[in-house]
């Protein structure tokens, strides 16, 4: 079976992944949870070093292996730049070796497989809303240009990234950024025409051309996604916050203004276009509405956020702007101020034990007042209120080591709902439940959710769009039925395809 | 990715000889089929040669320890070989899978690369069934936009769900998840696939047409 010529096998000797098991790893605590599982920082016995384990779920039969994990593997595999998070290894948790009969057993590796990532301590949108928190010009310029160094490299190694968003951006103490989170990416070619999908990229960050329905589309999608988080960083607050996809455009039309054939050739023929129209002029009004930027930063954010991706800036010719060659300067990123490490996941947990105790404490009170009434309550069987100790050591429901409020981390967010149909936000199909949408940050609470309700600027993780740009993939897979990837991309819905399963399905006898 | 793309149209019916399952099966799982048989027929012997019990671990060259991912083609084997071809196999897949042609040239590449890595693996009669269900399933899961879950091709295939897992598996620790196919490498391999055709087919005295829009002849009397 010699086919390929030696060298075009693309196989290089790489340790074999897989042959480690997770016990090389002390799991130090938990700092996410997404639709992949949990995120823990770990600590690799043998060297000392500081790792972030990302678990892959594995909790659903009928899709076996996820698909977003699978294509993130791959892609990350082949990616190895200083801005583009590192996958060091796969490692796997040693399971039961059979079961009773002494039959290899299916279940063997539920959950028992983790990507090894270096360990980053922030990412942009954790950083960017800590309390009081103002990037220097400086600072602003130096992420910039890490994001576009690092999606340069992406597009010169023909991957899309697809969800570009400040949670993405991880960030280490050396102010070092790297792109993260490439469960939606995938490789394009220049001369490949065939259709991909529109359902992907966070909503806010979302380019017109998906929106409009375009399935033929390249960098350019991430550049706009790259626009929005360079005009965020310089206003303060995301630029687009629609709640669905009509006021997603809507919001980019009443700054960007509205396309038509001479500023966008060939948009009207977009699929949706028609249903998009704006049925009055809109002009473009980004130099007036953002003239407080400095002018090398509105020029390059105009280039940016141009409607027509053919005409938008390329990440090679952002490099080159007037804007990271003009006084100030970039800074050197180790020059830049080292923030201290925290994780929203337990930060946020924190908080909600607070609360909980807070209005137990009010509840109590309220029927026996407790002797000390600063007290939480402890939730203890078989102790008395009169044995709660007083002083700084009371007991919280789970102990805790202090964590410090600040930035969030996002190794594993949660995702967007199953796509099962419009406005189907995550009922079932994140694990996680920590889906936040911006009508309901101020609810706080309800499970590990990232970057919202505990910061004065609610809502920061923005709403997945009405179809659902991720499915996590957790549900939505019907027995037998298609796993129907348009409406999300991976997200499963029952149509499609001819289901043939129903008939002549006789099975071959020649299983075990 | 994938910039050629064998292409799903076929005109069936142009020949009365051929039945219409063979018509609208397109010829590239015809020669994959032929080359796979050839390899089980090449290793098959050496199997039988070294005894049933140590089947695939014929000349491994260290060691497996238990439980590892990724070491071992045991988990493929089937007690006895299916008794349908391989043939008859992938179009069944074909078939129901519905999933793109290309799919299966990529499987291919997985199972080539397979043997590549670990030549002491060997593809035999009771394990190349499992193997081609389990990449053409992983390669529909890269290529595809739209493709059936792990449960379907099970049920497809002829294998339970939670073994197919399991196969999914150990065939992407395998692979050290270099699972990634370029278009040039695709390219070749479609080439390596029609000399491979014109090699097979000379016997056949087939006149001889692209393997792209070609699916009509009949390659079963190899």
């Amino acid at each position: 079976m010699a086919v390929a010529a030696p060298g075009q096998l693309n196989l290089h000797e790489s340790p074999t992944w897989g042959s480690r098991s997770v016990d090389c790893f002390q799991k130090l605590e938990q700092i996410g949870e997404g639709t992949y599982g949990q995120v823990f920082m770990a600590k690799e016995i043998e060297t000392g070093e500081i790792v972030a384990l990302k678990k892959i779920r594995m909790d659903n039969e009928k899709e076996g292996f996820p698909i977003t994990a699978i294509r993130e593997i791959k892609i990350l595999k082949k990616l190895h730049h200083e801005n583009v998070i590192q996958l060091k290894e796969i490692v796997t948790s040693p399971g039961p070796e059979k079961d009773e009969q002494g039959r290899p057993d299916g279940n063997k590796y539920k959950g028992g497989i983790y990507m090894v990532f270096e360990y980053m301590d922030h990412d942009l949108t954790g950083l960017a809303d800590r309390p009081g928190m103002r990037f220097s010009v400086p600072q602003i310029k130096c992420y910039m240009r890490q994001l576009l160094t690092g999606l340069h490299y992406c597009h010169v190694n023909q991957v899309l990234h697809r969800d570009i968003k400040g949670s993405n951006l991880l960030i280490d103490n050396e102010g070092m950024l790297k792109l993260a989170d490439f469960g939606l990416a995938r490789s394009f070619s220049s001369d490949h025409n065939g259709n991909l999908t529109n359902r992907v990229i966070t909503l806010w960050y979302r380019p017109p051309e998906l929106l409009l329905g375009s399935t033929k589309y390249g960098p350019a999608v991430d550049m706009w996604s790259v626009g929005c988080i360079f005009a965020e960083l310089l206003h303060g607050k995301p630029v687009f916050p629609g709640k669905d996809e009509p006021e997603q455009i809507n919001k980019i039309f009443e700054l960007c203004g509205a396309p038509d054939e001479a500023n966008w050739p060939g948009v009207t023929k977009l699929p949706w276009y028609t249903n998009f129209k704006p049925n009055r002029p809109m002009k473009r009004r980004l130099r007036e509405y953002f003239r407080h930027f400095d002018r090398h930063a509105l020029e390059l954010l105009e280039r940016m956020l141009t409607l027509d991706p053919a005409q938008r800036i390329s990440a090679k010719d952002a490099l080159d702007a007037e804007y990271f060659w003009a006084d100030p300067l970039p800074c050197d990123p180790k020059s830049l101020p080292k923030y201290e490490a925290s994780h929203e996941f337990q930060t946020k947990k924190k908080r909600q034990q607070q609360r909980q105790h807070e209005e137990a404490a009010k509840r109590q009170k309220l029927q026996h007042p407790p002797p000390h009434s600063r007290l939480p309550p402890i939730q203890q069987s078989g102790q008395s209120h009169g044995q709660m100790r007083p002083g700084p050591n009371q007991p919280m429901h789970g102990s805790h080591s202090s964590v410090p409020a600040g930035p969030g981390h996002h190794y594993g967010k949660p995702r967007g709902p199953s796509a099962g149909g419009p406005n189907r936000y995550s009922q079932s199909g994140n694990p996680s439940g920590g889906y936040s949408h911006p009508n309901r940050a101020s609810q706080g609470g309800g499970g590990g959710g990232y970057g919202n309700a505990p910061y004065p600027q609610q809502g920061r993780v923005p709403p997945y769009g009405s179809s659902g740009p991720r499915g996590s993939g957790a549900s939505g897979y019907g027995a037998g039925a298609p796993n129907f990837q348009q409406g999300g991309p991976y997200g499963g819905s029952g149509t499609g395809r001819g289901s043939n399963m129903n008939r002549n399905q006789q099975q071959y006898g020649w299983q075990q | 990715m994938l910039a050629t793309i064998p292409s799903e149209d076929h005109v069936g019916g142009q020949q009365p000889e051929t039945s219409a399952a063979e018509a609208t099966t397109p010829r590239v799982l015809l020669i994959l089929a032929a080359i796979l048989e050839r390899l089980v027929t090449r290793n098959d012997p050496l199997i039988e040669h070294n005894g049933r019990n140590n089947l695939i671990h014929y000349v491994s060259p260290r060691p497996l320890a238990a439980g590892e991912l990724g070491m071992s083609l045991k988990v493929f084997n089937g007690v006895r070989a299916p008794n349908i071809s391989i043939a008859k196999y992938l179009e069944r897949l074909f078939k129901y899978t519905n999933c793109s042609p290309s799919c299966f040239v990529v499987g291919y590449v997985y199972i080539d690369r397979l043997v590549h890595k670990h030549p002491e693996l060997l593809v035999i009669s009771l394990n190349v069934h499992r193997l081609l269900l389990t990449s053409v399933m992983i390669a529909s899961k890269m290529l595809d936009d739209v493709q059936y879950n792990n449960a379907f091709y099970a049920k497809v295939g002829g294998v339970s769900n939670s073994e197919l897992n399991r196969l999914e598996l150990e065939l992407l620790f395998l692979l050290n998840f270099e699972v990634t196919v370029s278009s040039p490498i695709f390219q070749s391999y479609c080439w390596y696939l029609e000399k491979e055709d014109l090699r097979i087919g000379s016997t056949l005295k087939r006149v001889q047409q692209p393997l792209a829009f070609d699916i009509k002849d009949d390659v079963n009397g190899i």
